[in-house]
């Protein structure tokens, strides 16, 4: 028992570590929950848009800022330059449409305005251009038909209200899903970087010369010594795990309670198995408390960053993710991002995501083999 | 005295293995992943060709108008391309949906029908292009009424097949109204690399400490005997700071070296306003490091956990972990930014990359010099302070 305190008590001096990757996770997890609203029906991506209007009170100006209004999300910003260029270089705008003085008046005298835009390029800013170019030649071709302003805007908006009737297949609520799937593929980060760093940390501090020697001469037998700290180690990934189990119940209520988020919980604990398996190999590799801490961040962050922890798989160059199969983090994230766009659950259709475990348990096992030939290794050279 | 604690700081700190890896090799590594995980995010943001289907009927061809957007939509000459087409029956194109080779299909009965998987920018576009169509049969249909109702009145045979060229030919007219006056340099990954160069500029602040800690007579016993030394106290700090400085500036220089030549990253085109800016930057890390030397009466391992601690905020809060905090926090709690000099650092790098004036930046290297100024002053002001009856 006492190897089993002692290892706990070491623990107590890394609840910062543990803490602050907890407190990451719950603001990652708080941050994609502010998406969008879920919905059943087709629902337009409605791009963010900020209008300058330098024609004020004109009926037909008006009109086009309302076009625009209905069919993207009007954005307030300060008019000045340098904060619209900055809202539109982080993107709290993709669009940007000024509106030059007369307008409306210009184009009820059948003149041709040029508007200037400033755009960020991306799909969201073209989905802006297209509704923008839409109204400007639908507005063109009555602007010579129709002299009266007010037939003239009633006739535009008659034109522009058709819509095609849009069926929508999927019945799945993708919107938690994402959020849910986005939340465990980060957790992979947490739960590997708090797993390896602090069971590392604890390993050495067994393994330092001094406690070791008086290891070796006490009466207790060597085998019990190393089970123990195992089971030490089991239990604090196991309480790791639940950990952010109970976050993620916390957070994504509606989803960890069916049939899918049981999966979800049973894949991160694959996951956790896999990582601490990942940090008995590398503290039997290394013993200096120092270096520990740059590995671990090496391992955590390189793991994450190229197997879509950060950035979500969809948005990873295809050179990347081949490089990712050599990470056991690659394995988890795709299966997260299968579930998340798995239509029905039955054994058939959970087969890719159950190949996903099977390799993680794979990788666990290579670990543990590696683990036991180092340690076989570095025995017979303190024999010698 | 200068130049021999000059020298000897020099050689203790690029022997120090574990800070020669935080300060020199750490903002490589990050920056690699960086490299790793942006290069084709902003790419994927643009649109690609969208996989469609089309139930090929006889009201779809009957329907010239819809087939002949289409044809030009899905043509591979043309660059404005959005579509990639398949034309097939209603079966074929509900199995390709359902597979998820096509993001929808198109059925034309006595209406126009989408049917798609989910919502979704693709979605959208498909949608937009099909209302697209018919808000141009609209404007034929009235165009076509008008022109029948005037040959009409005026006694004329009524030509069809003409009105409708007509009609195709005014609906054709490019929109060239659009002035498009954006700034070409919007790569707001950049912020990122902005972020890791303000993070090396901080964590050279661990040198400093670590080299302040070895004058401090309550750290160790070299600080001890430097103590009770007959030498000035000042020349010896000042020998130690700039060495580590100078350590600071060749780790920085590396890394500007690998991200403009490896990782092709644009800081602007301003060299010399880019070198002051990293001077800058890199001296209010030294300060910062020195201020928590001085200041902090814990052991080295506390001191080096809470200045990695304030470098990482101070991160976070520049965009390092989410370009859009700066832009957050820049917005909502803008002193926050202002005190902070690892956003200092962003923001001048931002500064140069993307504005045309350098109002901006030189109100960011300013930040930097007080910074560092009011950092000092705390610290000295410190240092002076302590003597020891004993210890």
């Amino acid at each position: 028992m006492i190897i089993f305190k002692t290892f706990w008590n070491v623990v107590k001096k890394y609840k910062g570590t543990v803490l602050l990757y907890t407190v990451m996770l719950i603001v990652f997890g708080g941050l994609n929950m502010t998406t969008n609203e879920s919905s059943m029906d087709f629902v337009s991506s409605k791009p963010d848009v900020f209008i300058v209007n330098q024609d004020p009170g004109n009926k037909v100006t008006t009109n086009l800022i309302q076009y625009m209004k209905n069919h993207s999300c009007i954005i307030s910003l300060n008019e000045g330059k340098d904060a619209i260029d900055d809202a539109l270089f982080f993107r709290d705008v993709n669009y940007v449409i000024y509106i030059p003085k007369h307008y409306g008046q210009d184009v009820m005298n059948g003149l041709h305005p040029k508007i200037d835009v400033k755009t960020t390029g991306d799909y969201q800013a073209s989905i802006a251009e297209m509704l923008l170019k839409r109204y400007v030649e639908v507005e063109r071709f009555y602007q010579s038909r129709v002299k009266e302003e007010e037939k003239f805007i009633k006739t535009i908006n008659q034109t522009l209200e058709t819509q095609t009737k849009v069926d929508i297949t999927s019945k799945l609520d993708t919107t938690e899903l994402t959020s849910v799937s986005r939340y465990f593929s980060f957790a992979s980060y947490s739960i590997m970087a708090v797993i390896i760093f602090v069971i590392c940390l604890v390993l050495s501090s067994f393994k330092e010369e001094n406690v070791q020697k008086r290891t070796m001469i006490s009466s207790m037998n060597y085998k019990m010594y190393n089970k123990k700290l195992l089971i030490a180690s089991f239990v604090y990934s196991f309480l790791v795990w639940v950990l952010f189990i109970l976050l993620a119940i916390f957070m994504f209520k509606g989803t960890m309670f069916t049939i899918r988020g049981f999966i979800y919980m049973f894949g991160a604990l694959v996951f956790t198995f896999c990582s601490l398996t990942l940090a008995l190999f590398i503290s039997t590799l290394i013993k200096s408390k120092e270096a520990i801490n740059g590995i671990v961040n090496v391992i955590a962050l390189g793991s994450a960053f190229l197997c879509g922890a950060f950035v979500p798989r969809e948005f990873l160059p295809q050179s990347v993710l081949t490089l990712a199969h050599i990470f056991p983090s690659y394995y988890y994230i795709y299966s997260n991002d299968l579930l998340k766009t798995m239509e029905t659950i039955s054994i058939h259709t959970l087969k890719p995501v159950l190949f996903q475990y099977l390799m993680l348990l794979v990788f666990a096992f290579v670990f543990i083999l590696c683990n036991n030939m180092i340690s076989k290794y570095k025995q017979k050279l303190d024999r010698l | 005295m200068f130049w021999h604690n000059f020298k000897y700081s020099f050689k203790t700190l690029l022997k120090n293995k574990t800070l020669v890896f935080w300060t020199l090799l750490f903002p490589i590594i990050l920056g690699i992943f960086f490299h790793l995980a942006f290069s084709d995010i902003e790419k994927k943001e643009t649109l690609d060709l969208i996989d469609i289907a089309v139930v090929s009927n006889d009201a779809f061809h009957e329907n010239k108008l819809l087939a002949e957007t289409l044809r030009v939509l899905s043509d591979d000459k043309n660059e404005q391309r959005l579509f990639q087409t398949s034309y097939v029956s209603l079966a074929k194109a509900q199995k390709l949906l359902k597979e998820n080779k096509v993001i929808g299909y198109v059925l034309v009965d006595e209406d126009i029908h989408l049917t798609v998987n989910s919502n979704g920018v693709d979605e959208t576009v498909f949608a937009f292009v099909m209302d697209e169509i018919k808000v141009k049969q609209k404007m034929m249909e009235a165009f076509t009424r008008e022109e029948t109702i005037t040959k009409y009145s005026q006694g004329e045979l009524v030509d069809y097949e003409k009105i409708y060229r007509q009609a195709s030919q005014l609906l054709q007219q490019d929109t060239d109204v659009i002035h498009d006056i954006s700034n070409q340099n919007l790569s707001y990954t950049m912020i990122e690399y902005y972020t890791l160069i303000a993070m090396a500029c901080l964590y050279g602040g661990m040198l400093a400490m670590y080299i302040t800690n070895y004058k401090l007579a309550n750290m160790n016993c070299v600080g001890k005997r430097t103590s009770i030394s007959p030498v000035s106290k000042g020349t010896m700090l000042l020998g130690s700071l700039c060495a580590s400085y100078l350590i600071q500036l060749i780790g920085l220089l590396l890394l500007f070296l690998f991200t403009i030549f490896v990782l092709h990253v644009d800081y602007g085109n301003h060299l010399l306003a880019m070198i002051l800016l990293a001077c800058c930057g890199s001296l209010a890390g030294l300060s910062l490091g020195i201020v928590v030397a001085t200041l902090i009466k814990t052991n080295e391992n506390a001191k080096t956990g809470i200045l990695i601690a304030i470098t990482m905020c101070g991160c976070f809060f520049s965009g390092m972990m989410g370009i859009t905090m700066k832009y957050i926090i820049d917005k909502n709690i803008p002193l926050l930014n202002k005190l902070n000099p690892a956003s200092m650092i962003t923001d001048g790098f931002y500064a140069l990359y993307y504005y045309d004036h350098f109002d901006r930046f030189l109100f960011d290297v300013i930040s930097l010099l007080l910074f560092s100024l009011v950092m000092m002053i705390l610290s000295f002001h410190e240092l002076r302070r302590q003597t020891y009856d004993h210890i």
